[in-house]
């Protein structure tokens, strides 16, 4: 710890750390990941069934991870903020889609006539709601930060967070009668979200026609996942591709000054990226509590762990990566959740996080960018 | 060749698409003032940055002193010898202007983590040999004693420049690279830097580099001039010589101006 | 006179509170309090020419800060105390407000005086002034029989790891969000040493220095690799780090290891899994041992890690690597064009920063004596964070005010504030009022405010340092370009 190596000599004083380093990575990766991955592998190979159940629940994850993720994406690239309160806002998504689940009263006795179109006019609200406060969230607690060093905007975000989180927790307290049954007794116990679409297996004939080996799920749940998810994905992408407002949008996130100059309104862009991010997190809220049937105030977190890697994995910024980054995570949590456990699937997502940000900084489909001095 | 402190042998700098240095050959005498002049965007900070090692050449080496350095991280960088100043001034804002020279003798201090947290002799009396020489580098660039204990942010420009200077110095550099020194100056001010820097070479033997836009500086004070345009070198030698180029007039007035060969005068700030 | 008398009101909301919230002979301590904060506030804002001045100044700031003090006890003692059924004997009450105000005046008074002495002598002065009343506090916690020391423990622990996190954070500039995991690493290796879980135990002097090192060793092997990211995706990664320590501890209850067809290890219990490990053994010197029902002893040898700790702090702060800190903070680029190596100097940051949280962990571990993994949780970075960001990045004394405040908030002034909450709303009927359980209810919120608002109204702090009060006189595009270069120098 004496010194640094300076002056003429400090060829010679350089201690070989970075293969010393490798060194100690490859014996503990062979150690502790190689033989269980192989035992994993294995696991696969000799159960395809398990794999492929797995696979689908993971497809569906990845929808919801993908809507999510687009919006830490769409904020990045414009901000280059970690909207960390984003996770936040697609668990009061689903709070305020249960509240109105609860205020329209509907059940899984509803008839299929009223409960499609309220659904629908549901997630309109819902989307209107998150986008509203999104747009609020960056208005109040970033906008004032826009030109400050880049760590007082993630501070107040991860402020925001806490603070969401909080209003989450009291919004278990509601208790008007309308709610009855659906916010439970109990503020911090999770809540029942009526099981508005039907949990019926559409793949059940398969098994039928070939037998054993295809006894899997695909529910008509997934299927509404992924519906309504790649339909918002596909029109997400289309009105920044297509419309003036969206090239607005991608000029303002190549450089905002320049943009500025140009004419484009920066603040309404950046408000419509915190609005359309907002917008998706909310449809994801809604479409997370039909599917789980439940929703609890620390929902937000650890869903807002696995998007931001997803958007970090396809490379941040850049939608089309979010979207892919979205599936491979969803499918990954899938795999690890039965293969290594539940547990311990926050870890390995975060595992691969880091694994990104050092080996390939830019992710998947971002693009190698040399920072200038 | 040993009186080459520096030579570069063609560096090339690609950003993408973007060629920002091409395929450059330069070398600087031990003792000399030299400078590197050019429009905006020639390529002058980049040729810079990849000297120091906050960029790595896309090809070609450097050699300082007889040794590679090519790709070196910046901070060894220093260690072997290079200081600089930076175009924009990159002082540490919140500390005092002492505490930047300080910071500037961080590679030649010993000081280590257990040395510091027993405070040992070696590391108190190293540290009082620091602060002694921070305080004549201080004066020796004209900021005084006085002002030691002010934050940086808080000095008049010229001073900041002055103090830039002193930080670099104090890194003990074979070769010093200023990034526009002058810029922002009045003609008086100008004027007492000219002077500091040429006393830099005189008293300290130090190799000096800059980048100036102010031609009357280059002229004043350069004994071989360097023309980028467009990341490429078109033109090199003694001042006079340059001024008169035809390629260089063209580079700085357009082709145009070449064209009625009026080549007297340059821009003294592109 | 102006500012003296804004000084007194700010203290004095100090003691309001308190004593509003509390009650009882608290109001003494909190007139001490909130004299002393106003003195010092008051002798902040003016210069304090003699000790006849600072006498006058501190009387005058002490006795306002004293008056809201008094207020407080009173609005308690007369309006709240017979809403919520509590007899009040009217002249206890009276006393008690008479007592804050005499408190605070005199506190004011003596943190004035001291202000007024020479130059060296003053803050030598204040600093033993301070110092005396920490040493003093378990005596007056029994005169005042508030019993508060089994709480002030735990935000001492707290403190301690606000002053490692601050190295992080306010000398080096890297944000950490997964600070606690040093924490749990310094508690878990003193549960594994000092212990019946393996069955080692090791004296506690020892297994401190152990805990601190092998906290330090992970700050390396976490830093290593991530420290070249850019600023936000690092605090991602620490954050990661943050999540993944605890959920190890819960499930590394049953390791097993085998390589190809050897086992190494089978179901092995290395850290006892979501019951944690208990009992940690507790430390005893020259034969006096340490005992959960004596809490005074703890307090002296708490106490005495952070003066150690602040002592080695400041060496660091004002040496070679610290000026490296605070060169690498300002501006990286050209802190490598200084001669400083980045990720070295990021590694020692992260490296003393897990140290002290090292240390910390190691007294909770034997303090608590029984530690589980729920202890370590993402909240107790976030409590951290918003202690070191209250008070003042980079400013030991704001660090220590910042973390008394929040640490106090939460677990003293929140639940006490329920109780008298929960006793107003007794008689009303609004159920899903009195169900709101404030003790937990509104923590998150609390921290979660903090944190926006003194990002956007005061990123500097409580408490800004020394020379970012100079500052406060510049104008406004000198603040503009003191915050811009305040956390992170990555604009490049």
């Amino acid at each position: 710890m004496a010194s640094e190596a300076v002056g003429s000599n400090f060829q010679k004083r350089v201690i070989p750390w970075r293969t010393i380093a490798r060194v100690a990575l490859v014996v503990f990766f062979v150690l502790f990941l190689a033989v269980p991955l192989f035992n994993i592998l294995v696991q696969m190979v000799t159960n395809p069934q398990l794999l492929l159940r797995q696979l689908l629940i993971g497809l569906t994850n990845g929808a919801y991870i993908a809507l999510i993720a687009l919006g830490y994406t769409l904020v990045y690239g414009i901000v280059e903020l970690i909207n960390f309160a984003h996770g936040e806002v697609y668990m009061i998504g689903a709070f305020f889609s249960l509240t109105l689940v609860g205020l329209f009263s509907l059940s899984d006795e509803t008839p299929y006539a009223t409960r499609i179109p309220l659904m629908l006019l549901i997630l309109v609200l819902t989307m209107l709601a998150t986008a509203l406060l999104n747009a609020a969230i960056e208005r109040f607690a970033y906008r004032r930060l826009r030109n400050a060093p880049r760590l007082a905007p993630l501070i107040s975000a991860i402020g925001v967070s806490f603070v969401l989180q909080n209003v989450g927790l009291l919004w278990g307290y509601l208790r008007f009668p309308a709610f009855n049954g659906v916010m439970g007794s109990n503020a911090v116990a999770p809540k029942s979200y009526p099981q508005l679409i039907p949990n019926d297996n559409l793949l059940a004939p398969l098994e039928g026609v070939f037998g054993e080996a295809f006894r899997l799920r695909f529910t008509t749940k997934d299927l509404v996942v992924i519906v309504v998810s790649a339909t918002l994905l596909i029109a997400l992408y289309t009105f920044v591709q297509r419309t003036k407002i969206g090239k607005a949008m991608r000029a303002t996130a190549q450089d905002r000054d320049a943009s500025a100059l140009m004419g484009i309104d920066v603040n309404r862009t950046i408000t419509l990226a915190f609005l359309l991010g907002g917008a998706l997190a909310g449809a994801a809220g809604m479409l997370v509590g039909m599917y789980n049937g439940t929703v609890v105030y620390t929902l937000g977190f650890t869903a807002g762990l696995r998007s931001f890697t997803a958007a970090v994995l396809g490379g941040i910024g850049n939608i089309l990566g979010a979207m892919l980054g979205g599936l491979l995570i969803g499918l990954i949590s899938a795999l690890s959740d039965q293969y290594i456990s539940t547990e311990w699937t926050n870890a390995v997502v975060f595992g691969i996080l880091v694994i990104i940000l050092v080996l390939r900084p830019n992710g998947l489909l971002g693009e190698d960018v040399q920072q200038k001095a | 060749m040993s009186d080459k402190l520096l030579d570069a042998q063609g560096i090339t700098k690609q950003f993408g698409g973007l060629t920002a240095v091409n395929s450059v050959d330069f070398s600087i005498e031990r003792r000399s003032i030299s400078s590197l002049i050019g429009p905006n965007g020639a390529g002058k900070t980049t040729f810079f940055n990849m000297i120091t090692g906050l960029y790595t050449p896309t090809s070609g080496k450097v050699l300082f002193d007889g040794q590679e350095i090519t790709g070196t991280k910046p901070h060894l960088v220093t260690a072997l010898g290079i200081g600089r100043t930076f175009q924009n001034i990159r002082l540490f804002a919140q500390m005092t202007a002492l505490e930047n020279v300080l910071v500037g003798r961080h590679s030649r201090l010993h000081a280590g983590l257990i040395g510091t947290l027993l405070r040992l002799r070696k590391v108190r009396e190293e540290e009082v040999a620091a602060r002694t020489h921070a305080l004549d580098l201080l004066e020796y660039v004209g900021l005084g004693r006085r002002r030691a204990d002010e934050l940086s942010k808080n000095l008049p420009y010229g001073d900041q420049r002055r103090l830039e200077i002193a930080r670099a110095l104090a890194t003990e550099p074979k070769l010093l690279l200023l990034d526009e020194p002058t810029a922002g100056m009045n003609p008086n001010e100008t004027g007492e830097l000219t002077k500091l820097i040429r006393r830099v070479r005189d008293d300290r033997g130090v190799t000096i580099l800059l980048i100036e836009h102010d031609m009357k500086v280059v002229m004043d004070i350069s004994e071989k001039v360097t023309v980028l345009d467009h990341g490429a070198k078109i033109a090199e030698g003694l001042p006079e010589l340059v001024r008169a180029d035809e390629q260089v007039i063209e580079a700085y007035l357009g082709r145009g101006a070449a064209a009625h060969g009026k080549g007297g005068r340059m821009p003294t700030a592109a | 006179m102006n500012s003296r008398i804004r000084a007194g009101l700010i203290g004095g909301i100090f003691g309001l509170l308190i004593s509003l919230v509390s009650g009882g002979q608290i109001a003494y301590l909190a007139g001490i309090i909130a004299g002393a904060i106003a003195s010092q506030l008051a002798a902040q804002e003016e210069d304090v020419a003699s000790v006849r001045a600072g006498i006058q100044l501190g009387l005058r700031a002490g006795l306002v800060a004293g008056a809201l003090t008094a207020l407080g006890v009173f609005i308690r003692g007369f309006l709240i105390n017979p809403l919520v059924n509590v007899s009040a004997d009217a002249s206890v009450v009276f006393m008690l407000g008479l007592g804050g105000l005499v408190m605070a005046g005199v506190a004011g008074v003596v943190f004035g005086a001291i202000r007024g002495l020479p130059s060296p002598q003053n803050r030598f002065g204040t600093l033993l002034a301070f110092g005396l009343l920490a040493v003093a506090y378990p005596f007056l916690d029994s005169l005042l029989n508030l019993r508060f020391m089994n709480e002030v423990i735990p935000v001492l622990i707290f403190i301690l790891m606000a002053l490692g996190l601050n190295i992080v954070v306010g000398y080096a500039g890297l944000l950490d969000l997964g600070y606690a995991a040093f924490f749990a690493i310094g508690a878990y290796t003193t549960g594994m040493l000092a212990s019946p879980h393996f069955g080692i135990s090791m004296p506690f002097w020892i297994v401190i220095w152990i805990a601190a090192a092998v906290a330090a060793l992970f700050g390396i092997l976490l830093g290593a690799p991530t420290l070249p990211l850019r600023g936000d995706y690092l605090a991602i990664v620490t954050l990661g780090f943050g999540e993944i320590v605890p959920i190890a501890a819960n499930n590394l209850d049953n390791v097993t290891i085998s390589i190809l067809g050897v086992t190494l290890l089978e179901n092995f219990d290395l850290t006892g899994g979501p019951r944690g490990i208990n009992p940690i053994n507790r430390p005893s010197l020259f034969g006096y041992a340490f005992e959960p029902s004596q809490p005074i002893p703890w307090y002296f040898l708490i106490l005495g890690l952070i003066v150690f700790s602040i002592f080695f702090i400041l060496r660091l702060r004002n040496s070679r690597l610290g000026r490296a800190w605070s060169a690498m903070r300002e501006d990286e680029l050209a802190a490598s064009a200084m001669g400083i190596n980045l990720v070295r100097t990021k590694l020692l940051a992260f490296a003393m920063g897990a140290t002290f949280s090292g240390f910390a962990g190691a007294f909770y571990g034997s303090f608590i004596s029984a530690i589980t993994p729920a202890s370590f949780g993402f909240d107790v970075s976030v409590i951290l964070l918003c202690m070191v960001i209250l008070g003042g990045l980079g400013n030991i004394t704001g660090v220590i005010l910042g973390g008394l405040i929040i640490q106090f908030a939460d677990r003293l002034f929140l639940p006490q504030l329920g109780d008298v909450v929960q006793g107003l709303l007794q008689n009303s009927n609004i159920e899903v009022l009195k169900e709101i359980n404030f003790k937990t209810d509104f923590r998150t919120m609390l921290f979660g405010l903090t944190l926006v608002i003194m990002m956007l109204v005061r990123p500097e702090g409580l408490v800004p340092n020394e020379r970012r009060r100079r500052e406060l006189h510049a104008d406004d595009e000198a603040t503009a370009h003191e915050r811009q270069t305040l956390y992170d120098a990555e604009q490049a």
